[in-house]
């Protein structure tokens, strides 16, 4: 899918120019840069359906000196650069749609300092989140975001990603204590210190949280921690409906119990996990629910869940704090990607997310399940129902125009659903290539205000260009 | 009353403020809202801290957004500065008309616009105070949590990040805001998000508004988070050998997971003080008060779990109920901190400063600024949020003693630094008003650059409540 690239003019960057930049900064890096086309080629995107637009050059910084040197350059150049993590965002956020310099950090993979008595955690944007948990394990704390893909904390943070666990934990946004970041004109500056709250002055730190590489480079991150819970629990319940479903989910939320993840999966994900992992799931709208607490308070947090569920006909609830019968009631879950694929094996994945107030959550579910339908679409669904957020995963076949067509269209329509619903165009996935124009249509005149910051902060518009703005 | 004088102004000296005009445009378009009475103007300046009051040429009584939006309309055409008004509980001086200029006073948008109990969502004008909200909200089984001691207005609150005794469980005001309306220094109304819960829309305009202290623009609307009100409310109380046993237990009660909603330390200052005022018998060591919310087994299960961890630290006499007769005296020593402090030198002034620190660092950064003041002769109670790592000095000094003040001064700089020595920061949740900018620089140094990027971007002819943060 091309991106309408109108406002982001090409004449903002000269090739030439860009061409004398990638030399300076070949000579500058020797053996930490690359032009191989193989290397060109995993630095754009290839997770999505956005065309791949190849940048022209890629670095593989391993300092922060190295982030300031590369975007000093870049600067004296007016050359576009684009960070890159591991490449698991889903709007075409890594693409250089202008060409430029990508910036790979996956050699900043360092977990710098542990501070358990405040639960905090500072690393390096490329480590990863399974890696962070695995170097926690031994101190009893972890990082809960958890967006599915072993993504790096850099992007995580750059995405204001979350996932799963929100519903608890919250997202990057609630979770990033303090930044370092290497900003447009090449100077290292701090947004906050390891304070656990400030009222100091602007907020730096959410504002560079979600901004998608377009303001500055993260080179350090602070991050909240949380105790492993003592006690971990899976639940499992069917419903005659989706709105019985998430009527259920709305009452556990307002009373109080602390889930730490609700998911809901539909009619068409329950199936197709029931062909693909050969389970006898009833076909009906499907709640997953894992709560976190002592024995006794996960005991409680169950018993409660159920008697809501039962109330809103729920149907055999199960529940166990055993983690390999948990892991055996979460596999629908666990296997919902793959299970997907199997639907069309010859199709891609297009995975969109859009969020909603939790009243309009079933509502605008259930119109977006009969707009596929209308449409000869496929896409399961599945929902982090406690945030209003859900996942639409369709299937499309990439060398067919009139399915991109549609995929488009539909796409219109479940943005301009959820917006109509006092919701966003996206919960978690982020704004990118694929998502300008919605963005125009949810927040309208306060985009204006978005790129006097854009322009405050890099006038020469040379961080991730021709992202979140038409 | 002029205590306080650190206040540099310079980077004002650029705008051409034209007030006079703007006056006058404003009278005749306000007629009965208007006003230039001097008791009304003294009401509008920042009375209840240290700060020299500085009043505005006028008052604007708003009625409603389009009122703020012609205001500002106006007050941009001259180039007038706006100081947006709420009940004026702040303490840093954020209300002064240091350039002169016009008060919108808000406390007639005090409309709760809409409840969304599924959601738990209300959407207020900043006009709306705190309890105005939660007596409204009673009947619905919700609450709003943010609490910061003054029945403050949630305009206010909003605009300092404010937070109190519960952010330790329910976050500050950059966590329980949604989304936010804002008559932006150009005229324009603008909404930073719709009303989803979590949202990957582009920069994070909310939290860049909420703590700008009316710098960036004058909010008209706000959506809030709301709780359940817990069926089971605790409190606890508990006596340390020393603020560092103290801190430690706090430490652990985290790291341990029980979701404390509020735990409050008083040192033995503080203890004494409320002993003499409110005829307590509490031992002369240093206090933590608790609450803890939920359900009656998880309320039981919190207090039996900190009385564990109490005992590991030498707390003696952990003392709980659920009664609420029983709590309240049990609280009390908190709840009369204030005149307590007030009783032990009735004929002094009272400075209120927050500074916030990471909480391993909370006991060392306490007990140094309690050996600082006995070195110096001050006298200052001190009230911690201690599972934040903020705490409060309430100093008590006789204005009219050259010597105090300068000493007063003195310290407030020293504790300032302290705290950002100890990677923490000069203001948990006051704010920087005119009162810390020094120290804001001294915290974030170059990065107080960019907030000024973004407030000249937005802001160019600094009509927006100059002379405060920056």
């Amino acid at each position: 899918m091309d991106g309408n690239i109108s406002s982001w003019s090409t004449n903002d960057y000269d090739k030439e120019s860009i061409r004398l930049c990638v030399e300076k900064i070949k000579e500058e890096f020797g053996q930490q840069f690359s032009n191989s086309k193989s290397i060109l080629e995993q630095h754009s995107h290839t997770m999505t359906i956005h065309t791949s637009e190849l940048p022209d050059g890629v670095v593989f910084v391993e300092s922060k000196e190295d982030v300031q040197r590369v975007v000093q350059i870049c600067g004296e150049y007016k050359c576009p650069i684009i960070p890159f993590g591991v490449g698991s965002s889903f709007e075409g956020h890594v693409n250089a749609p202008f060409g430029g310099i990508s910036i790979d950090m996956n050699n900043m993979n360092k977990i710098l300092n542990v501070y358990p008595e405040d639960l905090l955690v500072v690393v390096q944007p490329g480590v990863t989140r399974e890696q962070l948990n695995t170097h926690l394990r031994d101190t009893g704390l972890f990082f809960p975001i958890d967006p599915g893909a072993n993504a790096s904390i850099g992007g995580m943070t750059a995405t204001r990603a979350s996932g799963t666990n929100a519903v608890k934990y919250g997202t990057m946004k609630d979770n990033v204590i303090a930044l370092e970041v290497v900003t447009a004109d090449g100077q290292l500056i701090k947004t906050a210190n390891k304070a656990r709250k400030s009222s100091a002055g602007y907020d730096l730190t959410r504002l560079m949280v979600g901004s998608e590489g377009t303001l500055g480079i993260s080179t350090e991150i602070t991050l909240k921690l949380y105790g492993i819970p003592e006690v971990i629990a899976g639940g499992r319940v069917s419903f005659p409906s989706v709105k019985d479903a998430t009527d259920a989910v709305i009452m556990t939320i307002q009373s109080g119990i602390p889930v730490a993840r609700i998911e809901f999966l539909d009619l068409a994900q329950v199936k197709a996990i029931n062909n693909y992992s050969k389970t006898n799931l009833p076909e009906a709208p499907l709640l997953l629910l894992e709560f976190h607490g002592s024995d006794a308070s996960v005991k409680e947090q169950s018993e409660l869940f159920g008697e809501i569920a039962s109330d809103h006909g729920g149907n055999d609830f199960e529940w166990t704090s055993n983690n390999e019968e948990r892991n055996k009631l979460w596999k629908a879950r666990h296997d919902a990607y793959w299970s997907c694929k199997a639907v069309r094996p010859e199709a891609d994945i297009y995975s969109t997310d859009v969020c909603v107030p939790i009243s309009k959550l079933s509502d605008c579910m259930i119109e977006t399940i009969e707009d596929m339908e209308q449409n000869g679409l496929i896409g399961p669904i599945v929902s982090h129902a406690g945030d209003g957020n859900f996942h639409v995963a369709l299937l499309i076949d990439k060398n067919s125009k009139e399915e991109f067509k549609k995929l488009d269209q539909f796409l219109a329509r479940i943005s301009e659903r959820a917006i109509r619903m006092d919701g966003t165009c996206t919960g978690e996935h982020g704004i990118g290539q694929g998502k300008r124009k919605y963005m125009l249509k949810e927040l309208g005149n306060a985009v204006d205000v978005m790129k006097q910051i854009k322009h405050a902060f890099d006038p020469h518009k040379i961080m991730n260009p021709g992202k979140l703005f038409l | 009353m002029a205590i306080l004088n650190v206040n540099d102004n310079s980077l004002y000296n650029s705008y051409e403020y034209k007030i006079s005009s703007a006056v006058e445009a404003l009278k005749e378009e306000f007629g009965q809202q208007f006003s230039t009475s001097t008791s009304v103007r003294e009401q509008h300046t920042s009375t209840t801290t240290v700060h020299k009051s500085e009043l505005p040429d006028c008052v604007v009584f708003a009625e409603s957004k389009e009122d703020v939006q012609k205001i500002v309309k106006i007050c941009n055409e001259h180039g007038c500065p706006i100081i947006p008004f709420g009940v004026g509980s702040s303490l840093e001086g954020h209300l002064n008309a240091t350039f002169g200029g016009v008060s919108i006073d808000m406390n007639n948008l005090n409309k709760i616009i809409e409840v969304h109990p599924e959601d738990s969502t209300v959407v207020v004008q900043p006009g709306v105070t705190r309890e105005q909200l939660n007596t409204y909200l009673r009947d619905t089984g919700l609450f709003f949590p943010i609490d910061p001691g003054a029945n403050a207005s949630i305009g206010g609150m909003t605009s300092t990040r404010a937070s109190g005794t519960n952010a330790v469980r329910y976050g500050t005001m950059k966590d329980n805001v949604i989304s936010l309306e804002v008559v932006m220094p150009n005229g324009e109304i603008i909404k930073t998000a719709n009303r989803a819960r979590k949202s990957s829309a582009g920069y994070d305009l909310t939290r860049l508004i909420v703590g700008s202290e009316g710098t960036l623009g004058v909010i008209t609307e706000i959506t809030l988070k709301l709780y359940g009100i817990p069926e089971e409310i605790g409190a606890g109380r508990c006596t340390f050998p020393s603020v560092k046993d103290a801190t430690d237990a706090v430490i652990l009660t985290i790291q341990a997971g029980i979701p404390v909603a509020r735990i409050e330390l008083l040192d033995v200052a503080q203890v004494k003080a409320v002993n003499n005022y409110s005829k307590l018998n509490l031992p002369e060591s240093p206090l933590l008060l608790l609450e803890f919310h939920g359900s009656k087994s998880s309320v039981k299960e919190q207090s039996e779990l900190f009385n564990e961890i109490s005992k590991d630290f030498g707390g003696d006499n952990f003392e709980w109920t659920s009664n609420i007769e029983e709590r309240n005296k049990l609280w009390k020593a908190r709840h009369d901190v204030y005149y307590a402090v007030k009783a032990c030198r009735p004929e002094a002034q009272y400075i209120a400063t927050d500074v916030c620190v990471p909480i391993s660092r909370l006991s060392e950064c306490i007990m140094d600024t309690i050996d600082d003041m006995e070195e110096h002769s001050l006298f200052g109670p001190i009230v911690g949020h201690v599972g934040d790592g903020n705490f409060h000095v309430q100093l008590l000094i006789d204005p009219k003693i050259k010597k105090e003040v300068e000493v007063a001064n003195g310290f407030l700089e020293r504790l300032a630094h302290r705290a950002i020595n100890m990677d923490g920061t000069c203001t948990g949740e006051h704010g920087v008003g005119q009162g810390k900018k020094q120290y804001l620089i001294d915290e974030l140094g170059a990065t107080v650059d960019f907030m000024k990027r973004i407030k000249n971007e937005l802001d160019p002819k600094g009509i927006m409540n100059p002379g405060k943060i920056l």
